[in-house]
């Protein structure tokens, strides 16, 4: 079983790239707010449960709740279209992959690799022209930028009481992006190069408690403080301007000058993220549920030197989101009953720093989860459709297909002895 | 059945996947504010602007010139030998053994033509005491240069015809030289020494004739060859054979023809005439800001004359002294040196130079550099009689100008 699962994961590890956006370009680039594919398909922060009956794989406060030990991962494909533009921006990459060990039905631990960021954008203005002295200058520029953060996490889950439980995870933020910007003047690129590195941490708190327990209705509430321990600091390589004479993207004894410098800096304090999040679900007895999010996350680092491709970053965002799960069961006879569905709705606001312009993202989402086999796995399918748009500026339409699947096994289960 | 449908639905999602995994990466377009990385420009006038003459330096010729043509009078032509011959690297002190006897040399030069139109007798000197140096390429000239230190004339010749093969001619001046002129280049114990002679008509001609020099790209070098015979004893021949010894400097001594009021008074290039001119741009306190690049700084000149001229090539540097704008002047030596680690070569496109010296402009931008002016004269890839001429300071329309694009982070 886990030699096929292997073979999966590294399948839905083959693409790193996420399709590109202009708002990448500010800062580290847009935070992601959901990760795997069961809170995808609802539109979900990931802190309501999505993916079984009262556990999400986002919220580790949940994760009692699972019967099984699980390896999940979750990947998407985007497509982004601007404006009126004709073509589309394709570009796939891992939400997550995970594994989670649920232990007595009372605790549970587990391990995640995530991005953090999207800072992969890819843009270019139009031709200018300007008269100098009775000679056309021609130039425009172009503009690149990848990489991120990524967030290796490990999170453990220990019970309140009955009804309440709480969850800590600890995410080590690493990582580095690439920034190109050139100018084209006549068809001759001029460009610059940065290289940055990361390294940060941040802790994250937990809660999942059961509300209100009727016959006909469950009302459970979920909340989540995320603070940083350690603010993410870098190694920055910036390269200087050069002539690129002839096209190959990196300098070499064919350009000019003959010789460029390279100035590594040290930069601190250039992201720490917080947010405090809350949700609430309401579990009926036809095993509908209706829930809400809300979450306010801000960027607290002070270093506002950083240098990314438009002199500006994201400081703070705010989600509102709310949906239907109706879950699916394990082991039902007739196989529409193993299907989980989702629908979700949201609206996330992001504020920039220094400008304190706004970007607006809404959209919304369902989902499909099939359960399989007798240890709960599960296969995952989510489709996210919205816009996104700053004030006056671009806007953009996101389409997001993404799949996740989650491969159950029984782990700790004592064993009958030989006869 | 629950194992078929996980497969099929697996392989349906991977294959989705795999398709849709081909990124689409065209760049989105976005408007030019707030974008960083930008272009400026910026113009200089040139203020300074004069011509000037020094002796010609026909050094990097591919011709050696005999006779006379436009004005120009050919006097003589220095030729200096290789120390090693070409093949089997033998030096001239191979000839100092008892068993090998020197029968005779032969001095060649290629003709530029394939037929002989007009004959005429050429003289041959050399220079056996002239010490490891008789003349410099790159130096000598006219004015500073002594023919009285050559020999008496040592061997006399014309030009005749080679037929390579019954459809081509070759036509060769061979100089035939008794066996004694190589004691002279054997005995001395100077490694470099001279090893030159001296070429010239032996009467005054009004033709001009080309020969081939070592500087031609697509031709035969002035050779001189060494006949000789290898003894076993006093008196068995092993064997009778040669060495070949290309030349490696040589130089057209001319004088050139007075200069004309245009010459003087625009700015003006000319290799056989001496004409070289210098420009001094005002470049004030300009900084380049830091980091940026320059893509272009041009020095544009405008022809005089309007008719084509083709692969004219202008060479340029800056200049490491103060130059002299007063009026045109001549001089015995070129007062002006330059930077050559700013050299420019550049082609007349459309009777316009636009010369480029970004990387000068850059360190003069930086403060590295103090612009002293630019020196311009004429590729020695150009015909050296052409002279080519470039309006100055004080034409309303076409004067020239400076122009820096660069490029800024």
């Amino acid at each position: 079983m886990f030699s096929r699962n292997r073979t999966i994961i590294f399948l839905l590890l083959l693409g790193v790239l996420n399709a590109q956006s202009v708002f990448n370009a500010y800062g580290l680039g847009l935070s992601k707010s959901t990760h795997h594919t069961a809170s995808a398909g609802a539109g979900s922060i990931g802190l309501v449960p999505t993916f079984h009956p009262g556990v999400s794989f986002d919220n580790p406060a949940t994760w009692p709740g699972l019967q099984f030990t699980y390896v999940s991962g979750s990947y998407s494909n985007r497509n982004v279209e601007i404006g009126s533009q004709v073509s589309s921006n394709y570009g796939n990459g891992f939400d997550k992959i995970q594994f989670v060990i649920p232990i007595q039905n009372r605790f549970a631990i587990g391990l995640s690799l995530k991005p953090v960021n999207d800072h992969n954008a890819y843009f270019k203005t139009d031709s200018t022209r300007i008269n100098f002295q009775d000679r056309d200058l021609i130039f425009n520029k172009e503009f690149r930028s990848g990489g991120g953060i990524l967030a290796g996490s490990f999170g453990f889950a220990i019970p309140m009481n009955d009804r309440m439980g709480l969850g800590f995870s600890f995410d080590k933020l690493f990582g580095s992006t690439r920034n190109e910007e050139s100018l084209i003047l006549n068809s001759v690129h001029y460009r610059l190069f940065n290289i940055k590195t990361y390294s940060g941490s941040v802790f994250n708190i937990n809660f999942a408690g059961n509300f209100y327990d009727a016959k006909n209705v469950i009302v459970t509430g979920y909340a989540r403080v995320s603070m940083t321990r350690e603010p993410v600091s870098g190694t920055q390589y910036q390269f200087d301007l050069f002539e690129d004479i002839n096209d190959n993207y990196s300098f070499d004894t064919d350009d000019y000058p003959a010789t460029i410098d390279v100035d590594t800096v040290k930069v601190s304090n250039i992201y720490a993220p917080s947010s405090f999040s809350f949700g609430m679900n309401t579990q009926f007895n036809n095993d509908l549920n209706v829930f809400g999010e809300f979450q306010l996350w801000t960027d607290q680092a002070i270093n506002g030197k950083y240098n990314s491709i438009y002199k500006d970053q994201i400081g703070s965002k705010s989600h509102l989101g709310g949906g239907l799960v109706k879950f699916g069961k394990m082991g039902a006879r007739p196989w529409p009953d193993r299907i989980t569905m989702r629908f979700g709705i949201f609206k996330e606001s992001y504020l920039l720093k220094n400008s304190g312009r706004k970007i607006n993202e809404d959209g919304i989402t369902v989902g499909f989860g099939y359960k399989f086999a007798a240890t709960g796995s599960q296969l995952d399918i989510a489709y996210r459709t919205g816009t996104r748009f700053m004030t006056n500026d671009y806007k953009e339409s996101i389409q997001e297909f993404t799949i996740g699947l989650s491969l159950g096994d029984i782990w700790f289960l004592r064993r009958r002895g030989k006869q | 059945m629950n194992i078929n449908i996980l497969n099929t639905t697996l392989g349906v999602c991977l294959i989705g996947l795999l398709a849709l995994s081909a990124c689409e990466e065209a760049a989105i377009p976005v408007g030019v504010d707030n974008t960083p990385i930008t272009l400026d420009t910026i113009s200089f006038p040139v203020v300074k602007a004069i011509a000037y003459q020094s002796p010609p330096e026909m050094g990097k010729t591919e011709y050696l010139y005999f006779g006379k043509q436009d004005g120009f009078y050919f006097q003589y032509n220095l030729i200096k030998f290789d120390s090693t011959s070409v093949t089997a690297n033998t030096p001239f002190s191979y000839f100092n053994d008892s068993l090998v006897v020197v029968d005779s040399l032969t001095l060649s030069l290629r003709f530029d033509k394939d037929s002989i139109a007009s004959d005429a007798e050429f003289q041959l000197r050399y220079f056996p005491s002239g010490g490891d140096s008789v003349f410099n390429e790159l130096e000598s000239n006219y004015l500073n240069f002594n023919q009285s230190i050559a020999s008496e004339i040592i061997s006399t010749a014309q030009m005749e015809a080679d037929s390579i093969d019954t459809n081509k001619t070759e036509v060769y001046l061979n100089f035939t030289l008794d066996s004694s002129i190589v004691n002279a280049f054997r005995d001395t114990s100077v490694l470099e020494y001279n090893r030159s002679f001296l070429v010239e008509l032996a009467n005054e001609s009004s033709e001009s004739f080309y020969f081939h020099s070592t500087d031609i790209q697509a031709g035969i070098k002035p050779e001189l060859t060494v006949f000789y015979r290898n003894f076993l004893s006093d008196t068995v021949v092993f064997d009778t054979t040669s060495r070949s010894y290309l030349a490696v400097a040589d130089i057209s001594i001319i004088t050139p023809p007075p200069i004309s009021y245009e010459d003087s008074t625009t700015l003006s290039v000319s290799i056989a005439k001496g004409l070289k001119s210098i420009v001094f741009v005002d470049m004030g306190d300009w900084t380049l800001p830091s980091k940026s690049i320059v893509s272009s700084a041009q020095i544009v000149f405008n022809r005089v004359e309007s008719d084509s001229i083709t692969q004219f090539k202008v060479i340029s540097h800056p200049m490491t002294s103060d130059g002299n704008y007063e009026r045109f002047t001549s001089y015995t030596d070129d007062p002006y040196d330059e930077d050559l680690n700013y050299f420019t070569s550049t082609t007349l496109i459309d009777n316009m130079l636009k010369i480029n010296h970004r990387k000068v402009a850059t360190e003069i931008g930086h403060k590295n550099f103090t612009n002293l002016g630019f020196k311009l004269q004429s590729s020695f890839s150009n015909d050296p009689f052409a002279t080519v001429k470039f309006y100055g300071i004080n034409n309303i329309d076409s004067y020239p100008v400076m122009r820096v694009i660069y490029v800024l982070p």
